[in-house]
């Protein structure tokens, strides 16, 4: 009885440990997958990451590119206009000079043409003012005018630059030659002009 | 250790008694057993949570690295795209010093033909 009591001691001592290793080896299997699922797991989470961070850097250099060249397009847009806008003042001070020049006469001949042409009435009033311009400026004009023409000379140039204004003699008929009437009008192709001039290779 | 006689005089108190000792006696290996395996348990406990802090230690040391790789990979996309616009700005620098030479050398010629334009067109 004593060899059998001890057989049955000792299995329940063998069976205790041999539990006892299967749960220690389950836990240690157990934790072999824990620490490889967590290392799949944050290598997966860290293959995301560097992948974002490439996208991000695509699009942080292509923002600080499209930022630069737009910056520097504005600077070559600020200083082609800077060079343009010099030129129309130089044009300006020209024309308003022009009564000086040896252009003057042909010059208010056409505008006065123009002017007169464009307002059609039997009798319109044509208003010319220039700077340093005396009243022999405009003798030649008053022979080229039609019958029934008004000529007014002013003393101050027509919107400061200088040129013509001719109505009808009510006044509802008005056209505008000044030069800065004329430099609106032809604003598009003074630019074209200046731009191809000065930037053409 | 009993002899065989000794062990058949007490025979019939000694199965009574040998079998409540018996009896305390598996009591016991089977509380014995019990705690084997109460250790074992307790043990694997251990285990897994270390295992657990592991696995936290090796995601967190991962993941670090991955955030540093990612500020690396900004930092160097920032100072070559920075390069690369440095190129543009002295392209426009030489541009503009171009216009400036263009504008000293075509402004009569330009002021001539836009009089010109206004005084005829």
């Amino acid at each position: 009885m004593s060899e059998s009591f001890g057989k049955i001691q000792n299995r329940i001592l063998s069976d205790a440990r041999v539990k006892a290793e299967d749960i220690i080896k389950e836990a240690e299997e157990k934790a072999r997958r824990t620490i490889e699922q967590a290392k799949a797991q944050a290598q997966k989470d860290a293959d995301e990451i560097i992948a974002r961070a490439q996208l991000e850097a695509g699009a942080l250099r292509r923002s600080i590119l499209s930022s630069r060249i737009r910056a520097n397009r504005l600077r070559v847009l600020e200083e082609k206009n800077r060079i343009v806008q010099s030129v129309l003042h130089s044009v300006e001070e020209k024309l308003a000079g022009i009564a000086t020049s040896a252009e003057f006469q042909d010059a208010l001949k056409r505008f006065v043409t123009e002017a007169v042409e464009a307002v059609g009435a039997e009798q319109s009033v044509v208003r010319v003012g220039f700077r340093e311009a005396s009243k022999r400026h405009f003798d030649e004009v008053g022979k080229i005018v039609p019958k029934g023409t008004k000529l007014v000379i002013e003393e101050q140039p027509i919107e400061e630059l200088g040129g013509v204004v001719a109505s009808d003699s009510e006044g509802k008929i008005v056209f505008n030659n000044s030069f800065r009437a004329r430099l609106d009008r032809l604003d598009t192709q003074l630019l074209v002009l200046i731009s191809s001039t000065i930037f053409s290779e | 250790m009993l002899s065989n006689r000794h062990l058949e005089t007490c025979l019939g108190t000694k199965e009574r008694l040998s079998g409540i000792d018996a009896v305390k006696k598996i009591v016991e290996t089977e509380a014995q057993a019990r705690r084997i395996v109460e250790e074992a348990k307790a043990r694997s406990q251990e285990i897994l949570s270390s295992a657990s802090q592991d696995a936290e230690r090796v995601r967190q040391d991962v993941l670090a690295n991955a955030r540093s790789r990612r500020e690396e990979i900004l930092r160097t996309a920032r100072a070559n795209a920075e390069a690369e616009a440095s190129k543009s700005d002295e392209e426009t620098t030489q541009q503009l010093e171009s216009y400036r030479k263009a504008f000293e050398n075509r402004k009569d010629l330009a002021v001539k033909k836009a009089v010109e334009l206004v005084l005829r067109g």
